[in-house]
């Protein structure tokens, strides 16, 4: 099988987007003959090429992360370009993998029934939506604990490099918890009082010796 | 030019509020007809109406840096027209965003200052209607409305998906989405909607 993916983060090389893809990408070129080309489309020139490098492929993946509980606008554009091809006989397959930053897949179930609807809009067979939430934060976790995170990309690569779906086992456990269980809820505001669940942010504040600033309200 | 039926003042019903309409289209003469009649229905009103047309304004994508939450709290690093917004919008009651739907959601330019409203939250995580959402940096948040031009294929499934999704978007502000209105339905409907807040 030939791949196209479209990786649509706004940090484009630098995103956790393409770290969880470059897994994904591992595990689909395990198969003989296939074979995979990846487009940034936070890069201006490229949004321009993707319509028609879209409508020549034969399977297209859409990456992207969760901004406000749906698309980055750079991918919505990239989406609009798509408006030619709608309804067209012989589109590719297409599905998508999105990934949130917060860990509950309440977040990103709105943005893949409109992704479900785009795909039937296109007339393009639908794999599916990938969607996993706690993804922000793998840059700074150590490798060994992001190890199975990666070793479910790659198998979710694997799998559809041979079947051309996605692992259903995988894309249901990655959508849970749907919403945190009320029982941790005790812990959280614990975590929250004593300011446990502040301290990356503050960390990076301090960093960047902005922590005095961290409540700042400039546009008031 | 349509007219507000209702005396507010008198029976007591709704209230006259400062309001932010973030137009994400300039295209379009009946989606503008429809903007226009609805903009001055609502100064007529007597509400405080402030229009910002995104296409015609200098803002890029978010390009997702955070330095509105970690570098320059509140500043966000592309220091772009989106400073001539977020004061307006601070000192809003409502917040309508307006876009015709495009492939099925609102356009591009919808979604761009959409995503660019994140320096008005704090990077801290409160557990808020049973889930994850951030703190708000200015402690408050306008009322959020939505207007949308239906495409020819629209169907209430893609109405139905738009709408919770905007409804999302009122969760993260910790708001609610009071209204949508579809630009094919009378001006006075969305009027109604507003003035009957």
């Amino acid at each position: 099988m030939q791949l196209t993916v479209f990786n649509g983060s706004p940090r484009g090389k630098k995103g956790n987007t393409k770290t969880l893809m470059d897994k994904f990408l591992d595990g689909f070129r395990k198969i003989a003959g296939n074979d995979a080309e990846v487009h940034y489309l936070n890069n201006r020139e490229k949004r321009k090429q993707a319509a028609r490098i879209f409508a020549n492929s034969e399977a297209v993946i859409v990456a992207f992360p969760l901004y406000s509980d749906s698309t980055p606008g750079l991918v919505k554009e990239f989406i609009e370009s798509l408006a030619p091809f709608k309804g067209r006989k012989g589109n590719p397959k297409l599905g998508f993998v999105v990934q949130s930053g917060f860990p509950e897949g309440i977040h990103t179930a709105c943005v893949e029934r409109y992704l479900e609807k785009l795909a039937r809009r296109l007339r393009c067979p639908y794999i599916g939506t990938i969607r996993k939430g706690g993804v922000e934060g793998i840059q700074r976790k150590t490798e060994k604990a992001n190890r199975p995170l990666y070793r479910d990309f790659e198998t979710l690569g694997e799998s559809f490099g041979r079947t051309g779906s996605f692992d259903p086992a995988i894309v249901e456990r990655f959508k849970k918890p749907e919403r945190l269980p009320r029982a941790i809820f005790p812990l959280f505001y614990i975590m929250m009082k004593f300011g446990i669940m502040d301290m990356g942010w503050n960390r990076l504040l301090k960093a960047n010796d902005a922590f005095a600033k961290r409540l700042d309200r400039p546009f008031a | 030019m349509n007219h507000v039926t209702r005396d507010y003042d008198k029976d007591g019903a709704g209230a006259l509020v400062n309001i932010t309409i973030l137009n994400g289209e300039k295209k379009g003469r009946s989606f503008a007809t429809f903007m226009k009649d609805f903009e001055h229905g609502l100064a007529r009103a007597g509400h405080g109406v402030t229009v910002f047309t995104i296409p015609d304004m200098r803002i890029s994508y978010c390009t997702g840096c955070w330095d509105c939450w970690i570098k320059t709290p509140g500043v966000c690093a592309l220091r772009d027209d989106t400073e001539k917004i977020y004061p307006v919008i601070n000192r809003s009651e409502l917040l309508i965003f307006a876009s015709p739907l495009v492939m099925g959601f609102v356009n591009a330019e919808t979604r761009k200052i959409n995503e660019r409203l994140i320096p008005l939250l704090l990077p801290y995580v409160d557990w808020y209607k049973g889930e994850c959402h951030h703190f708000l940096r200015y402690g408050h948040s306008p009322k959020l409305g939505l207007i949308i031009q239906p495409e020819p294929d629209t169907d209430d499934e893609d109405i139905a998906i738009v709408e919770e999704s905007y409804g999302r978007t009122a969760l993260n502000f910790k708001s609610m989405l009071v209204f949508t209105a579809l630009t094919t339905r009378p001006v006075t409907e969305a009027l109604d909607a507003v003035n009957g807040l």
